[in-house]
Order: C-alpha cells, then sequence, then structure tokens
C-alpha cells in the first residue's frame, strides 16, 4: 500500500499536500481499497465553503456510500471534475486523483504524517 | 468488540420520522455498542443517496396514490417499503462494522424460521435464487450502519408499477438501479409474520453478539421506540445484578430537524445531477417534442419541437417551462398561464406527466 511520503494524512483516511496556500485534497490508498470500485462520486462546487471534519461530498461503491470529510476550513478553489465522469480514477491513481483544491484555510484537523499514518493503518488492518 | 446491545423498533412507519431516527441513532451509537433497529414505512419508494428519483421512480403515480418518496443516505438502488417489509439496520463504530457477523445474524435468524437464506455477491439475501433482503451502507465520521428490507408480504403489484420506468426518455448521471427478481418470505413460510420475524431478528443477534459480553446486558430504546429487553449475557446469569435499562438518548432537536430534511424537497428532488427529460406525442393538431433540462429539481430549459400549424405554440410553452419546479401542479399552473384551448393544454400536461 502507497502512502506518499511528502503528503500529510487524516484519520479519516484523506490525504492532503498545501501549495501556495491552496489545500490540495484526496482520498488514500487503503481508503479506495476499503471501499472497492467506486461508482460515482458527489462533489461541490467553486465558491462552496468547507468546515474542517465535516462532510464536502460523497462517493458511492457497490451500494455505499462514505461521506468525505474536509480536513480543513475553507474555500472551494476548484474541483476536479474529471472525477465525475471517471470516478473509477479514485481507485486506480489514488493519489493523482485529487478531490478539491481548498484556499482561504483558516481551520485544520489534526494531520498525521506519513509514519504515524501508516501506523493507523496496520492498526485498523 | 461489541459490549452493548441496543434494539430499537420504530412506533410509527412514516419513511422521513424512521430515517431520521435511524440517522440519530448514528449519531448516538458510541464505541463497543451495537444497535439493531427495526422500522417499517408504509407505501414508500426509498431511493439510493445518488439516484435521479424520475429515472427510478414514478413520482406523480406514487404521489397520487398516497405513497411517499424517500432517499436514504446510502447507496444503491430504489426499492419498494409498504408493510408487509421489515427493514433492519445495525448501527455501530467503524472498528466494531463486521459484514459477515451482521450477514450471519440475517441468515440465522432466516434459518431458525425455515427460510433457506443464502448470500449473493451483492450482500443481499436470496431464497430460491429469488431476492427478499436488499441490503446497503453508509459510513461517516468512524461510524457506520448496514441495513436493508425483509420482504414478508410485500404487494409485489406496486413494486412493478412503482418502479418501472416512464414514458420519458431520460439522460441522466447518477447511480442505476440494477433489476432483480424478488420474492416474498411468505412464499417460503406462509404464516410468517413481521413480529415473527422481528423476534426471530433479536434471538439470532443475541446468539451471535452475546458471547462478547462479560456483564449483564440490558437492551434500550429512545422514548420514540418500544421498550425490549432480551439479550442476556452467557457468562452472567446469576452473578451479575441486572442492569437497568439504559437510556438511549437521542436528542429531540436532532431528531425534529432530521426529519425535516428527509421530508424537503430539496432532500427529495433538488440534487445537484443535470439531466435532460424527453417526450414526445402526436396529437390530431400535431406533433410534439418536449425537451427539459433540469437541474436542482427545476427545468433550466426548455425545447419544444413542434409541426403545429400555431407557431406561437413553442415558443410559449418553451417561456413558461424554463424555471418552472419539475413538479406536476408547477407544470399545470405553468401551462394554465398561456391560455391554450383547454384541450391543448390537457393533451400537453398529460404528456409532461408522463415524464413525472
Amino acid at each position: 500500500m502507497a502512502i506518499p511520503n511528502e503528503l500529510r494524512y487524516t484519520k479519516d483516511h484523506e490525504w492532503l499536500k498545501e501549495e501556495d496556500g491552496v489545500a490540495v485534497i484526496g482520498i488514500t490508498d487503503f481508503a479506495q481499497n476499503a471501499l472497492g470500485d467506486v461508482v460515482f462520486i458527489n462533489l461541490p462546487e467553486a465558491g462552496d465553503e468547507v468546515v474542517a471534519g465535516e462532510s464536502f461530498g460523497d462517493v458511492e461503491s457497490v451500494k455505499a456510500v462514505s461521506d468525505l470529510l474536509s480536513p480543513v476550513s475553507g474555500i472551494v478553489k476548484a474541483v476536479n471534475e474529471e472525477l465525475i465522469d471517471a470516478p473509477e480514477m479514485l481507485n486506480s491513481d489514488p493519489y493523482g486523483a485529487w478531490i478539491i483544491k481548498v484556499e482561504q484555510v483558516t481551520d485544520r484537523e489534526e494531520l498525521l504524517d506519513a509514519d504515524d499514518y501508516e501506523t493507523l493503518c496496520a492498526e485498523e488492518g | 468488540m461489541i459490549h452493548k446491545l441496543f434494539v430499537c423498533r420504530a412506533r410509527g412507519t412514516n419513511p422521513y420520522e424512521n430515517l431520521a431516527l435511524e440517522e440519530a441513532l448514528l449519531h448516538r451509537v458510541g464505541e463497543g455498542e451495537l444497535i439493531l433497529y427495526l422500522w417499517q414505512n408504509e407505501r414508500t419508494v426509498v431511493i439510493g443517496k445518488n439516484q435521479n428519483p424520475w429515472k427510478e421512480c414514478r413520482t406523480a403515480l406514487l404521489e397520487e396514490e398516497g405513497g411517499h418518496l424517500a432517499r436514504r443516505l446510502s447507496g444503491g438502488g430504489a426499492v419498494f417499503h409498504d408493510l408487509g417489509n421489515l427493514n433492519f439496520t445495525f448501527l455501530m463504530s467503524a472498528g466494531d462494522y463486521d459484514l459477515p457477523r451482521q450477514l450471519t445474524v440475517l441468515e440465522r435468524a432466516c434459518q431458525s424460521l425455515g427460510i433457506p437464506a443464502q448470500r449473493s455477491g451483492r450482500n443481499d439475501l436470496l431464497a430460491d435464487g429469488r431476492k427478499f433482503s436488499g441490503n446497503a451502507f453508509y459510513s461517516h465520521a468512524g461510524k457506520s450502519y448496514h441495513h436493508g428490507t425483509l420482504m414478508v408480504d410485500v404487494n409485489m403489484e406496486n413494486v412493478q408499477r412503482y418502479l418501472s420506468p416512464s414514458k420519458a426518455k431520460l439522460a441522466a448521471k447518477g447511480v442505476d438501479s440494477v433489476r432483480s427478481r424478488v420474492v416474498n418470505l411468505r412464499e417460503f413460510v406462509p404464516d410468517l409474520t413481521i413480529e415473527h420475524l422481528s423476534d426471530a431478528l433479536i434471538s439470532a443477534l443475541a446468539e451471535v453478539y452475546c458471547s462478547d459480553m462479560n456483564v449483564g446486558t440490558s437492551i434500550a430504546c429512545p422514548p420514540t421506540c418500544d421498550p425490549l429487553q432480551i439479550c442476556h449475557s452467557a457468562r452472567s446469569e446469576e452473578s451479575a445484578p441486572a442492569t437497568p435499562v439504559l437510556p438511549l438518548n437521542v436528542d429531540e432537536l436532532d431528531l425534529r430537524a432530521l426529519t425535516e430534511k428527509y421530508r424537503s424537497e430539496e432532500w427529495l428532488y433538488g440534487q445537484k445531477l443535470p439531466f435532460t427529460a424527453s417526450v414526445e406525442e402526436r396529437f390530431p393538431w400535431g406533433g410534439v417534442e418536449l425537451q427539459l433540462d433540469v437541474n436542482e429539481g427545476v427545468i433550466r430549459a426548455a425545447k419544444v419541437y413542434t409541426d403545429a400549424m400555431d407557431d406561437t405554440l413553442a415558443p410559449r410553452v418553451e417561456a413558461v417551462l424554463s424555471g418552472c419546479a419539475f413538479r406536476g401542479e408547477a407544470l399545470k399552473s405553468a401551462l394554465a398561464g398561456i391560455c391554450l384551448p383547454a384541450e391543448q393544454e390537457g393533451q400537453l400536461v398529460s404528456l409532461l406527466e408522463t415524464a413525472l
């Protein structure tokens, strides 16, 4: 299972990368593996507000909906619209398939580094 | 490890209140706790979280006959509920979630009643190759539920009528239902009742989970449920004092707000999933094709193609339909506003209704 060193992680299996004050958010390899084949994604729109720890959308795998929780508070700058037609990219390339970019970040969930996240994944098995 | 079991039975049969209680219970459930929630809805089509209601259900017909449309949080396809159906929900923390074990509870309950239940590849339950239990799943912030239907004596004619596709052509994104052959459990056990099945589920739950527990366990219920007390720890029959029924506090305000959410037009019809519905028909005065672009439950653009002699017809109809809610009453009053001949107006209303 891949856990890139340069990313930060939440205990709810989202990854986060901050570039020039913009937070890029996606789901981890562990998450996509636990979900199984993703068939649908609900995305917010650019300009929407997201709140740390609250849901900003959801993914549906076979009959299972999982809410996506935002690791940060801020304003959605962009959403990855490619995922609307190709949600399976979340399975094939979880770290390439970013979901949203958030700007004006005011608050963050507690974030883990790659080592701590790996420990968490091992615990959840 | 589960150390507390709760069983809740909804008192009412209103789908919005019952779905609200289900979500409130999910908020409430703690680590190491498992809630089995049993509930029934009167005449209701329940669609999956990411489904288009018009694509899955004859919404106008359902409404006309006093039924409800409801949208749940979990994924998957549309199902029909009436009082011949029993719904179950297992709610717990994600760490306590164990799908094979939960399915074992269902299978044991069925076996104890003489029903030859088998799991399908989609985690549904089949008997004799036909589905009697459709299962779906939801998780949010470290909590999960697994719920499903159990068809005891559902009106199959209504299943067919409400879940049959409309005449309209619908180009829509979202999750489509997978059609299955369904069967009522009464076909296998002619005198089966909802009560028998509920009791069998509760006994099976106790059998499967009580071995986990080392303290006396009571089953508790929130105030909106009927109290049930069923589970006894295998290891504490004599030594442990009887534990008082634990109150399962569900916040009343939370419950009320959730009921309003499930009932709201926005939740049911207002999804941000643009789609196009087209219907066509030939009338004595000409052929008509209507193309409606709908998003968030409102017609954003309407296109009318017609060979009718009246060349003001198309632009007038387009003008009143754009911006109109994609709902029977709203469409009817919009068309009434352009003073068409009564017969023509009636024909156009009927045509639009075939899309609903």
